[in-house]
Parts: structure tokens; C-alpha cells; sequence
């Protein structure tokens, strides 16, 4: 993964700051940086939103195709997640350079989503046992400048609010075999329900205290992180502990309550901020990639 | 390749028959068959020092669970381009034999497995005194030959009691504990019915699985997974049984270990 080198003055520097609740940029140790979202800014998705969280800048893609339900749940379609660490955001990640990091990323997600009430899985089915739709996120990252878990949850979300999938019937041809007919109406499809999307928080351990939304120098001083992904409710959909260090079960717990109240404080200014995009309709200004 | 056309061809993927029971099937999981309490964890067997060409190895039964685990190094690091080389390097690798779960896997290396692994490293890495190796690498291979649940849990212990048997220096053993929560009521070390069970079918709130790695004696965690849907005060106390847990089992492993140095370094006889 992109690094940073800092030497020990530097990292000095940084923990005495985060002790005093002040961080280089200024920031508190429960603020995010500067983040800008746009939705549908690529036409040939069904729904996309690009993030840009300080220098980190994250596309996301969302296809729906049509697919077969799993045998397990007949009912249900799915979510398939892959992640690209383009090598536009370090040279690292040119050949198979990034691979590990996107497996990591990818399977982040599927963890992050692994329960029923994130998405309504069965309202993507067409027919049980037969056909349903798979929605397949596709996640680039352009640029990393550290956070990219968060960035990444907050892009899909507002990607899966501005998925639309048309609507499908089925009909009975003569033979009694079933047929998927498309609805002409190219306005006339299903939007997903987004409120219990989680976010992901992810806290870094710097010296005594935590940090949200880490740059790559802070990320340099930790060598714990949690990561913590949230419903506007405020539960818990994953947990994980990154990083090399070990954590305190005390500190543990205060990570956990951190991230709570900083994810459940996500959603609504989010999701506000979604709706407000979306009642511009077409007089919207498209900042796209240069903004 | 010609084929007969009148014949009727199976479908191109293979399923298992076990996947088209009826859900009803799926034992309830606050009985727990009767045998234990939610609260309490499966008799557990562990042996260190079973394969002879490893520097360290161990073997660790809980219920129908079966995990392997070698340790091979330190020696010298195959890539050189990345990491500082002050610090050792700790090489996880975790498998699950293709016949290990109730649905046949694969030879090759899923990202399930890759996740496991990932999570394996992260949760041995702070116990093992890497400074003391520069240069170098150990690897340690994880092959799950039964899938009874709690896997990752018990593959994080029994690597640690193989990197303890293979003489690595370390600040601490690394024990591993899962907990599946359901409603109100918390699993401690679930089978595998247990950790999927009515979790596929239902929609019930405070649903998850939770799996800690401890260092006792430190008392530090060193790894933390958990998925589901939970709540926050459900999630600490799961935290907190997960701890408890650990340190259930402590003295057994700490037996085995024991046992396996007085096997390979015999006290004197007077």
C-alpha cells in the first residue's frame, strides 16, 4: 500500500499533536477532511459517485445484470464487490502490484454487507430459484491519500442511491415457459432503499488516543487501527482490527463508542446531501473530475 | 467434443444435495444439543509437535473442528524489495482442505481463504517478537482438515502454540475465540450449524459473529473480527465473553505446551 516515510521527529510531532487534540491539517481527532460528493458521473453505470476525501479520490461504478439466485437463498439476489487500485494512484500498484491491497478492500465489503438489512436483497429477485438481478460495485480508487476504507463505504453508498434498475416482467409465453420482458419506458425503473447502507469508520491508535480519517503521515504513527462500519441506526455491521499492533480491551471499547457516534453522525448530512443533488435534476452543474 | 444431443446433460455446476434440505432442518440454536451452555466452550485437544520436518508444528480438535499447523524458519527472505530488514517477516498461509466444509472447495486458494489468512497474520503478528529475526521469515501453514465452526479462532491458537513449539521467541501465546450472537443470547465457540444456522434465514436483529485473538498475560487484543448486524453495547459484551473465554482455555493449551517441552528437553533423572 502507498506509505509515507517520516522520521522520528516527524512522528514525534504527530503523536504530541494528536495528545493535544490538534492534528496537522488543524483538525480534531473526530473530524473528517473536506469531502465532496458527486453522483451519476459515468452515463454507461446505473449508478456511480465519485468521492474525493482530502487528496483521496475514490470512483464507484454499480452494473446490474441479471443472474441466478444462489441455491441457498432462492429468494435473494446479491452484491458483488471488486476493487481496482488503479496505478494512476501510486506506481505501486502497476501489474499485479495493488492486488493484494484490492482482495483486502473487496473482501472488506462483502463482510460490511454480509447481513440482511444493509440491502434489501429480495427485491433484486425476478423469479426465485431462476433469475434475479446481481448488482456488480466496482470500486477504482484513483488517488490515495490514506482512508480509503471510509471514502470507499461513503462512494457506495451514494452510488447505490443513484442506482436505478429496470423494471422486468415476466410472462408466460405459449410453451409455459417463462419469458423476462423489459419495460420501453426508459424512466420507468426500481430505485434501491439506501437508509441502513453503513458507512465504514476506520480509527487509528496514535499514541494514547484515536483519530478519525487518518492521512498517510498519521497512518505512518499507528500501528493499530479499528475499522467500524455503521447504519444510521447505530449498529454494527463489522468490525475489524488492522494493523500489526495489539489494543487494550478499554481502548477497544472507547474505539467502538467513537466510531458509533461518528458514523451515526455520517448518514444524515449524506444522505441529506443526496437528495438535495438529485432535486436539481437536470439543471445540476457537472463538476466531474477536474472540479 | 462430440456429445449425444438426446441426452439430457446434468447442469454445468455441481451442487452438494445437503444445500436442498428443507430449512426447517437446522437444529435450534439456543438448545445447543443439550450438551453444553451457551456460556461454554467445546473440550478442547491440542498437541504440539507432530510433524517432524517443521520446526514447530501442532495439532487442535474442538468438537469436530481440526486444524494442522506448521512452522517453518526463520530463514532467509525470499523478496527483498519491500519490507525494512530489521523486522522479521511473519508468512501466514491458511487452507481449508477441499473436503473440510460441507460444500467441497477448491485446491487453489479462494479469497475466503485469503481473508483468513490475512486475519491470521494480523492476529499472530503482535505476539511474535519479530525484531529478533532481521532478514528473515517464518512461514506458518494453517490447513483446516474439519470445518466445525469457529475456524479462524482456533487455527490464531493452534498457529501460536506451533510457533511456540518451533522455539520463535514470543511476548505471548495468541488464544482465539468466537462467539455467534443471536438476539439477546451469545454462543460461545459455535459450530458450524450454529454460526450459519438461522442466520440464512432470518432477519432478526443483533445477529454477528464475533472472533478475538487475546494474549493473556498482557492482556492486549490482538485481533478483532466481527460481522453481522449488532449492536454497540451487544458488541462489547461479546468483546468481553470472547476475553473470558480465552482464558478458559488457557490452562489446557498452556498443558500442551508444557508437555511438549518436557518431551523434547527431558528433565534430568536423579
Amino acid at each position: 500500500m502507498a506509505a509515507v516515510h517520516l522520521s522520528e521527529a516527524e512522528k514525534v510531532y504527530i503523536i504530541h499533536g494528536v495528545r493535544d487534540d490538534l492534528r496537522l491539517d488543524g483538525r480534531g481527532c473526530e473530524d473528517y477532511r473536506h469531502m465532496e460528493i458527486e453522483t451519476d458521473v459515468v452515463s454507461n453505470t446505473d449508478g456511480s459517485a465519485k468521492i474525493s476525501l482530502g487528496h483521496t479520490d475514490v470512483l464507484v461504478g454499480i452494473k446490474a445484470e441479471i443472474g441466478k439466485p444462489k441455491p441457498l437463498v432462492p429468494n435473494e439476489g446479491y452484491l458483488e464487490f471488486f476493487v481496482d487500485c488503479s496505478a494512476n494512484a501510486t506506481p505501486e500498484f502497476e501489474g499485479r502490484g495493488g492486488e493484494d491491497l484490492g482482495v483486502e478492500l473487496s473482501n472488506t465489503l462483502y463482510k460490511v454487507f454480509n447481513n440482511r438489512l444493509s440491502v434489501d436483497l429480495r427485491s433484486l429477485c425476478i423469479s426465485p430459484g431462476e433469475h434475479c438481478w446481481v448488482l456488480y460495485v466496482d470500486v477504482l480508487l484513483l488517488q490515495c491519500d490514506g482512508n480509503l476504507f471510509d471514502a470507499m463505504s461513503i462512494a457506495i453508498k451514494a452510488a447505490l442511491f443513484n442506482t436505478r434498475i429496470s423494471k422486468v416482467q415476466l410472462s408466460e409465453n405459449e410453451e409455459g415457459g417463462k419469458e423476462i420482458e423489459l419495460s420501453d419506458d426508459p424512466y420507468d425503473c426500481m430505485r434501491l432503499d439506501v437508509e441502513n447502507v453503513p458507512c465504514i469508520v476506520t480509527l487509528c491508535k496514535i499514541g494514547h488516543r484515536h483519530v478519525v480519517d487518518a492521512t498517510l503521515q498519521e497512518k505512518a504513527c499507528s500501528v493499530a487501527s479499528v475499522l467500524i462500519s455503521v447504519t444510521h441506526r447505530g449498529t454494527v455491521t463489522c468490525v475489524r482490527k488492522m494493523g500489526k499492533g495489539s489494543l487494550d480491551p478499554e481502548s477497544i471499547f472507547e474505539m467502538t463508542e467513537a466510531g458509533k457516534r461518528v458514523g451515526k453522525s455520517l448518514h444524515a448530512p449524506l444522505m441529506r446531501l443526496l437528495q438535495e443533488e438529485e432535486s436539481l435534476g437536470q439543471k445540476r452543474q457537472k463538476v466531474g473530475f477536474l472540479g | 467434443m462430440p456429445f449425444d444431443t438426446k441426452r439430457i446433460r446434468g447442469p454445468e455446476e455441481s451442487q452438494s444435495p445437503l444445500l436442498f434440505l428443507s430449512p426447517a432442518k437446522v437444529p435450534e440454536s439456543s438448545s445447543r444439543e443439550g450438551v453444553r451452555g451457551n456460556g461454554d466452550v467445546r473440550p478442547v485437544f491440542a498437541r504440539c509437535g507432530l510433524i517432524s520436518q517443521a520446526k514447530g508444528s501442532a495439532y487442535l480438535e474442538a468438537g469436530n473442528t481440526k486444524i494442522i499447523c506448521s512452522v517453518y524458519g526463520p530463514k532467509e527472505i525470499e523478496r527483498k524489495d519491500e519490507t525494512d530488514m530489521k523486522t522479521g517477516r511473519l508468512v501466514c498461509d491458511f487452507r481449508l482442505a477441499p473436503f473440510s466444509c460441507l460444500k467441497r472447495g477448491a485446491w487453489i486458494q479462494g479469497s475466503e481463504e485469503r481473508d483468513l489468512s490475512a486475519a491470521l497474520l494480523e492476529s499472530l503478528q503482535p505476539g511474535v517478537c519479530l525484531h529478533k529475526y532481521p532478514r528473515s521469515q517464518i512461514e506458518v501453514n494453517v490447513m483446516v482438515l474439519e470445518n466445525d465452526g469457529s475456524i479462524l479462532a482456533h487455527a490464531v491458537t493452534c498457529a501460536s502454540m506451533a510457533l511456540a513449539d518451533g522455539g520463535i521467541e514470543m511476548y505471548d501465546v495468541v488464544l482465539g475465540c468466537a462467539l455467534r450472537q443471536n438476539g439477546e443470547s451469545c454462543l460461545v465457540d459455535p459450530s458450524y450449524t450454529e454460526e450459519c444456522g438461522n442466520w440464512q434465514a432470518g432477519y432478526g436483529e443483533n445477529q454477528g459473529c464475533v472472533t478475538l485473538a487475546l494474549l493473556p498475560n498482557l492482556n492486549q487484543v490482538s485481533g478483532l473480527t466481527a460481522e453481522g448486524d449488532m449492536r454497540e453495547d451487544t458488541l462489547t459484551d461479546a468483546v468481553r465473553t470472547c476475553m473470558d473465554g480465552c482464558n478458559k482455555l488457557y490452562p489446557v493449551y498452556q498443558q500442551a505446551l508444557i508437555r511438549a517441552v518436557k518431551k523434547k528437553a527431558p528433565p534430568p533423572e536423579k
